[in-house]
């Protein structure tokens, strides 16, 4: 080996060394992990425990099927609206534009705990939101005790936080459409909604996958949300994602090999549903 | 068709005036080249035809009708843009008949201007490819072809070529040309290429920082210029400016000595005003119009920089001794590389210290 890149490799080694302790080593670990039954104090290869259960555990299904109605229902109601956000926030008749695009960003830099924090106050029995539901006329919901309003709960979280910042990032696509073919379809009498259907949207597309794409990988690992608005995917496993589930076999049954099934099952869905959006999305000649 | 006339057509960005009153009269199926330095105003104006931007004050008559709150898409008139402004996303063919089905054309006719667009422009073979696919020539057809299938009364065209290289820049100058015979429609192109407004304009119209220097024929405003920019501005290589004073002025005009060539004295008949005594004169004198010295009006003798061959004409790029830098057209054969030559001004303008025309 040359010097150089000897001496190169000497600098990397701390961090190689870190990266697979910490990053490498455990993926592969875990991947052997879940073939184990950890359920008995000598760890022996039993996927029948693991990959096995997946099939008939109802509290996976459960867990599965929480996280796909929240992917199937938030994800293309977040996008739409980053969509019609990003529009707005591109208008030139906005005033003060920045403030704007900073305030819709923001959620994001929020910290979790402190956003959490305040969706259980916003929900709350007596909260806010209820005060207005009463004030216009409305009967009060439970929003946390009811399954149905706690994932609705959920689904509304999850969009305020992070609609801004898809917003954000389809602002950047639509800045990078010319904007003389707008104004070649102006001059070819073309409406302001028939431009954004047929020239802004198809336009969008790549970058719209995009925010699908990490919108999914997101949802499917969900985790905070559910663990802290609704008090550990309450009301009861009402709200129990795969992340949150994953998290109560592994750090609250100590069932390692399981929770590592479960986990590498949600990467594999992610990357299912990636793919399969990558390949809807794709230009065909 | 249709004629086109502005009338004291004034645009202000915020408080910032960029076209000051602008009044210009186009006949129908007349070839207007709108031509300026950038930043002169040129593309304002014809954005504000288009109905692309508002018209501060004025008034604008497309074929008889006052169009200042008409739609853009209700004017009569279609766009070609400098970047072609194509919809990537469709193909040729779509981008062709789009603005047709949007506006819910009748499919059939849609189909007919499509195609006779394409044999006009000849990229019937390029139908179904994608812009990205395509030479900027082919995108600058399918642009014109855009403009074609709308059956404007006026084309506008905003620096078309620009984007292209000098060669097909050319191709594209002579097929332009074509299609103005072919179609007869108004048409009016703006440029910051002189060379490209000499040869497709019947009229030109100069402009700078936001007024109309000049409007007229090619040649006319190359042998006329009403000013010292206009001169300038038109003619490649440029016209040269020698600097002078007025040492004697008399009915038939004046005679000048020229910056730097003590004793060298140039008569110019005038019929209009002559300027006054000891005054400051510009004389301009375009490249082709220096001759052997003695043939004259008057002899300059001038340092030789470079010589540049071009097979059938040579360009002398050479200084006065006053230090003013000329170009100085000469056969091959006569472009002296001695690094002294006299030649002879035969035919000159005169300009005033403002820079108008003294006639």
């Amino acid at each position: 080996m040359r010097l150089r890149t000897r001496t190169a490799y000497a600098f990397l080694t701390p961090y190689l060394l870190v990266f697979l302790t910490f990053w490498i080593w455990p993926i592969a670990n875990s991947f052997w992990l879940s073939f184990l039954n950890t359920r008995s104090a000598n760890w022996t290869f039993n996927p029948r425990m693991t990959w096995g259960r997946l099939l008939v555990d109802p509290a996976f299904a459960n867990a599965l099927w929480n996280t796909l109605l929240i992917l199937v229902i938030q994800v293309p109601v977040m996008i739409a609206l980053a969509t019609v956000l990003a529009v707005l926030l591109n208008s030139p008749i906005l005033k003060a534009r920045g403030l704007f695009r900073f305030a819709f960003f923001a959620p994001v830099v929020v910290g979790e705990v402190a956003y959490a924090a305040m969706f259980r106050l916003l929900f709350n029995e007596f909260g806010i939101i209820n005060k207005m539901l009463v004030a216009a006329g409305l009967t009060s919901i439970p929003w946390l005790s009811d399954p149905n309003a706690a994932m609705a709960v959920i689904i509304i979280a999850l969009t305020w936080r992070w609609a801004g910042y898809n917003a954000i990032i389809i602002l950047a696509g639509l800045q990078s459409i010319p904007e003389d073919v707008y104004e070649a379809a102006t001059l070819d009498g073309v409406s302001k909604v028939r431009q954004f259907f047929y020239i802004t949207l198809p336009l969008l597309k790549p970058v719209i996958i995009l925010c699908v794409v990490i919108s999914v990988i997101g949802t499917m690992q969900l985790f905070s949300e559910p663990f802290l608005i609704t008090n550990r995917g309450g009301p009861g496993q009402a709200t129990e994602t795969l992340g949150l589930f994953l998290y109560r076999q592994g750090f609250g049954a100590f069932n390692f090999g399981y929770a590592s099934a479960v986990a590498y099952t949600i990467t594999a869905l992610a990357i299912a549903i990636s793919l399969l959006n990558l390949w809807l999305g794709k230009e065909r000649e | 068709m249709a004629a086109v006339s502005l009338n004291n057509v004034v645009k202000k960005f915020g408080s910032l005036p960029v076209v000051h009153g602008a009044s210009l009269e186009i006949a129908d199926g007349e070839f207007v080249v709108f031509v300026g330095p950038s930043g002169c105003g040129k593309s304002t104006l014809l954005r504000m035809i288009a109905g692309l931007e508002d018209i501060t004050d004025g008034e604008i008559v497309i074929g008889g009708k006052v169009v200042n709150d008409v739609e853009p898409a209700e004017r009569g008139i279609a766009m070609v843009f400098q970047s072609y402004a194509l919809y990537p996303h469709m193909t040729v063919e779509q981008n062709l008949s789009f603005g047709l089905r949007m506006t819910g054309n009748d499919k059939a006719d849609t189909q007919r201007r499509v195609s006779r667009a394409a044999d006009i422009l000849r990229i019937s073979e390029l139908m179904q490819r994608r812009p990205r696919q395509l030479s900027g020539g082919q995108r600058q057809r399918v642009a014109i072809g855009r403009a074609i299938v709308r059956n404007p009364q006026v084309f506008l065209f905003d620096e078309p070529l620009s984007n292209l290289d000098a060669e097909l820049r050319v191709q594209m100058r002579v097929e332009i040309a074509r299609l103005h015979k072919e179609l007869g429609v108004t048409m009016i192109y703006v440029t910051h290429d002189q060379t490209e407004a000499m040869t497709l304009a019947d009229k030109i119209v100069v402009l700078r920082a936001g007024n109309i220097e000049q409007i007229g024929r090619p040649l006319d405003l190359y042998y006329d210029p009403d000013n010292q920019f206009v001169a300038g501005f038109v003619g490649s290589p440029k016209m040269n400016f020698i600097r002078g004073h007025v040492v004697e002025r008399n009915d038939k005009g004046v005679i000048l000595e020229l910056a730097g060539e003590d004793g060298t004295r140039l008569a110019q008949p005038l019929t209009g005003p002559a300027p006054e005594l000891g005054s400051h004169v510009t004389v301009g004198v375009r490249p082709e119009h220096f001759g052997d010295a003695g043939k004259g009006d008057a002899d300059l003798t001038v340092s030789v920089d470079v010589v540049e061959h071009l097979g059938g004409t040579s360009f002398v790029y050479a200084a006065t001794a006053a230090g003013e830098e000329l170009v100085i057209q000469r056969d091959a054969a006569t472009a002296a590389d001695a690094a002294e030559i006299t030649v002879s001004i035969r035919k000159s303008y005169l300009f005033d210290e403002k820079g108008l025309r003294l006639r």
